[in-house]
C-alpha cells in the first residue's frame, strides 16, 4: 500500500514539475512546427491583414526538387562548407587538444585562452573577420601577407571575391566552379573555423582524460610509435566524444545563416540563406516552409547514418 | 676488457644518452613551437579588433604595411556609443540595455522551468519518457529557420487581431515577443544539460534524504539543488550567452530601438557606402567582453556543462 501510495504521488510530482516546460514546448515549439508543416503544402502569401492561402499539395516541395534552379545549386554548396568546414575543424580540434594534453609551464592559462574565440558572439566574429579581409591596403591579411612578403607590396586580394579557386587546375577547377565554390566561402570556413574549434578542443580534451596512461606505456613498451599510438589508441577511444562533435557540427553547420549573411548577405545561397531568401525577403511562406523542412530532412538524416555509422555501446 | 674496448663502450652509451638528450630537447622545442601557434591563432584576430577600437579612423584606413598600431590611441570610437545625443549612441545604448534585460529573463526562465523537467526526467517515473527524451534531441537539432516562417506569420495574425480590438499592445519589435521566441531553442538545451548533472549526483544521496523525514519536493532543493549549483552556474551561463549570441530571429522580429539586440545594431553598422570600421570595433568589443568575461571566471564550470551536455548526453 504504501509503496504504491509513494509511486502515485512521484507521478504526480513529475507531472507538474514537467508541467510548465511541456506547455511552453507545445506553445512555441510543437504548435508551430505543425503550422509550419500545413504552410509547406499551401501557396502562401502576404495581403493587407493576412495571408492568402491556396492547397497546392506537394508542388512546393516538387517545386525545389525538380524545377527550380536555385535548390541543387544551394546543396552542393551547403555540403561543401559543411564537409571541408568539419574536416579542418576536426583536424585542428584533435590537433590542438593532443598539444594541449601535454605538461608544460602555463598550460592551465592556455586552456583557459582557447575559450575565448567560442565566447565571442558570432556577429562580433563576423565582423571582425570581415574587417581583418578588407580587400584594400588597410586589410589586416593584406597587410600581413605583404610584411611576410607573400604578397607584393602593391597587390592587394580583394579575400571576400568570387573568384573560383585552382584557377587553371584541370579536374579541380570545374569541380569547384560546379559546386559554387568562391574564395569568399573559403574565407568564410576559415573565420568560422577560428571561432568554433575550441568546443571541439574542450571536448576533445574530455575525452582524452577518459583514456588510461597505462595503454600508452604499453604501446611505448611494444615499441609503437606516435602515429600508431593515435591511430590504435587515442582515436578509437575517442570514437564516442567523436561522434557527438560530428553529430553537433554537422547540424550547425548544415543550417548556417548568421555569419554567411552578415560578410555576404544572398551572395553565397546556402541553404540557410536560400530558405531566408524565400521565406523573409519574397514573402513566400509556403515555400520558404517546404524548404526548412527539406533541410530538416536533410540533417535527421545525416544524424541517422552517423549514429549507424560510430554507434557503439558506450557511444549514446 | 682492454682500455680502447671499455673507452669506445663508453663513448657509445654517452652517444645514446646525447642522442636520447636531444630528441628530449626537440620535442620540447616542438611542444613550444605549437603551443605558440596555438596561443597566436586564438588571440591574433581578437586582438587585432581591440587594437582598432582604440584607433581614429583616420588611422584605420591607412597602409597596413608600415601602419598596425594607432599613433594617437583615442577612446573617441568608444564614447560614440554613448553619446546619447546621436541617433548611433542612443541605438546602442538601448541595444545594451535591451539584450541584457532578454538574456536575463530568458535565462531566469529556461532555468527555473527547465530545471524542474529535468529533475523529473533523470530521477521520477515519467510516461514515455524515451520518447520526450528523443524529441527534445531532435528539437536542438532543427534548424532556427524551420520556425522562423511560422513565427512570423502567427506574430503577424495575432498582433493583427489585436490591433483589430484596439490593443495597445502588440508583439512584434517588443522584447516580450523575442523573450518567448529565444526559449524556443534554450530550454531544450537548458533541459538536456541540466539532465546529465542530476544523473551524475549519486541518488543514494536523495534516498538517505527521503530516509530522514524529506518529502521529494524538499530533498530537491534541500539536497540535489545546492549540489548541483556548479551545473545550475553552467548551465545559466550557457544560457545566457545562446540568447546574447542570438542573430536571425531579432532580424526578422525588431525594427526600432524598443527592440533590437546587440548582434543586430552591430550588423547594422556602416552600409554599402561607409565603412564604419572604428564604430564595429568599439562595439564588438564591448560586444565580446561580457561573455569572454564569463568564459574565463567560471571556465572550469562551463567546460564541465558542455561536455556533461553532449558527452554524457
Amino acid at each position: 500500500m504504501e509503496i504504491t501510495r509513494q509511486e502515485l504521488d512521484d507521478k504526480r510530482l513529475s507531472r507538474r514539475l514537467l508541467s510548465p516546460s511541456l506547455c511552453i514546448i507545445l506553445l512555441v515549439v510543437v504548435f508551430p512546427l505543425l503550422f509550419a508543416f500545413f504552410l509547406s503544402f499551401q501557396q502562401a502569401e502576404p495581403r493587407a491583414g493576412g495571408i492568402d492561402m491556396r492547397f497546392v499539395g506537394l508542388d512546393n516541395y516538387i517545386y525545389f526538387l525538380k524545377s527550380s534552379d536555385l535548390f541543387w545549386p544551394s546543396v552542393r554548396v551547403t555540403i561543401y562548407f559543411t564537409i571541408v568546414s568539419l574536416a579542418i575543424e576536426l583536424v585542428l580540434g584533435i590537433a590542438m587538444a593532443l598539444v594541449l594534453n601535454n605538461e608544460f609551464p602555463g598550460r592551465a592559462f592556455v586552456r583557459a585562452l582557447i575559450l575565448i574565440p567560442w565566447a565571442v558572439p558570432t556577429v562580433v566574429n563576423a565582423r571582425m573577420w570581415e574587417w581583418i579581409y578588407a580587400g584594400s591596403q588597410y586589410g589586416a591579411l593584406n597587410g600581413l601577407m605583404k610584411v611576410l612578403r607573400i604578397l607584393p607590396p602593391d597587390v592587394n586580394k580583394v579575400w571576400l571575391g568570387f573568384d573560383v579557386p585552382f584557377q587553371g587546375v584541370p579536374i579541380l577547377e570545374p569541380f569547384m566552379r560546379w559546386m559554387g565554390v568562391t574564395r569568399a566561402l573559403h574565407m568564410i570556413i576559415i573565420a568560422d573555423t577560428w571561432k568554433v574549434t575550441p568546443l571541439v578542443v574542450l571536448l576533445v580534451l574530455a575525452g582524452l582524460q577518459t583514456i588510461p596512461e597505462s595503454l600508452y606505456e604499453a604501446a611505448t613498451v611494444d615499441g609503437a610509435g606516435f602515429w600508431r599510438k593515435l591511430t590504435h589508441i587515442t582515436l578509437p577511444l575517442l570514437r564516442p566524444v567523436l561522434l557527438v562533435v560530428l553529430v553537433l557540427r554537422t547540424m550547425e553547420l548544415f543550417r548556417v545563416f548568421d555569419i554567411i549573411y552578415i560578410i555576404m548577405q544572398y551572395s553565397i545561397r546556402v541553404l540557410g540563406i536560400l530558405t531566408y531568401e524565400i521565406g523573409m525577403k519574397f514573402l513566400q511562406f509556403g515555400r520558404g516552409a517546404a524548404l526548412s523542412f527539406l533541410i530538416a530532412l536533410f540533417i535527421l538524416g545525416l544524424a541517422a547514418i552517423y549514429i549507424r555509422l560510430f554507434y557503439t555501446e558506450e557511444a549514446l | 676488457m682492454d682500455y680502447a674496448g671499455y673507452g669506445g663502450l663508453l663513448m657509445k652509451t654517452s652517444k645514446m644518452r646525447n642522442k636520447a638528450r636531444i630528441m628530449q630537447r626537440l620535442r620540447q622545442i616542438g611542444l613550444a613551437v605549437a603551443v605558440i601557434a596555438i596561443v597566436v591563432w586564438t588571440l591574433a584576430p581578437i586582438t587585432w579588433l581591440a587594437i582598432s577600437s582604440i584607433t581614429p579612423y583616420i588611422e584605420l584606413i591607412s597602409d597596413r604595411m608600415t601602419h598596425w598600431f594607432p599613433e594617437n590611441p583615442t577612446l573617441a570610437n568608444f564614447k560614440v556609443m554613448f553619446d546619447l545625443s546621436k541617433q548611433t549612441g542612443q541605438r546602442f545604448v538601448y541595444a545594451l540595455r535591451n539584450s541584457l534585460i532578454i538574456s536575463s529573463c530568458v535565462t531566469i526562465i529556461c532555468l527555473v522551468a527547465g530545471t524542474l523537467a529535468a529533475y523529473a526526467l533523470a530521477r521520477l517515473p515519467v510516461r514515455r519518457k524515451k520518447e520526450l527524451v528523443l524529441s527534445l534531441m531532435s528539437i536542438r537539432m532543427l534548424p532556427t529557420i524551420t520556425l522562423v516562417i511560422p513565427f512570423f506569420v502567427i506574430t503577424s495574425h495575432i498582433d493583427y487581431a489585436l490591433m483589430n480590438i484596439g490593443s495597445e499592445f502588440h508583439l512584434f519589435d517588443t522584447k516580450f515577443n523575442l523573450i518567448i521566441l529565444y526559449t524556443t531553442f534554450i530550454l531544450g538545451f537548458v533541459i538536456w544539460i541540466m539532465m546529465g548533472f542530476f544523473l551524475s549526483i549519486p541518488s543514494e544521496l536523495e534516498e538517505a534524504a527521503r530516509i530522514d523525514g524529506c518529502t521529494r519536493l524538499q530533498a530537491l532543493f534541500r539536497v540535489i539543488l545546492p549540489l548541483s549549483a556548479p551545473g545550475l552556474v553552467a548551465t545559466g551561463i550557457l544560457a545566457f550567452l545562446l540568447a546574447w549570441d542570438e542573430f536571425l530571429l531579432a532580424l526578422i522580429f525588431t525594427r526600432s530601438n524598443n527592440a533590437i539586440t546587440l548582434p543586430l545594431f552591430i550588423a547594422e553598422l556602416g552600409s554599402q557606402y561607409i565603412t564604419a570600421y572604428d564604430q564595429i570595433s568599439a562595439a564588438g568589443v564591448m560586444a565580446a567582453i561580457p561573455p569572454v568575461v564569463l568564459a574565463l571566471l567560471f571556465q572550469r564550470f562551463i567546460v564541465q556543462g558542455l561536455t556533461a551536455g553532449s558527452v554524457k548526453g
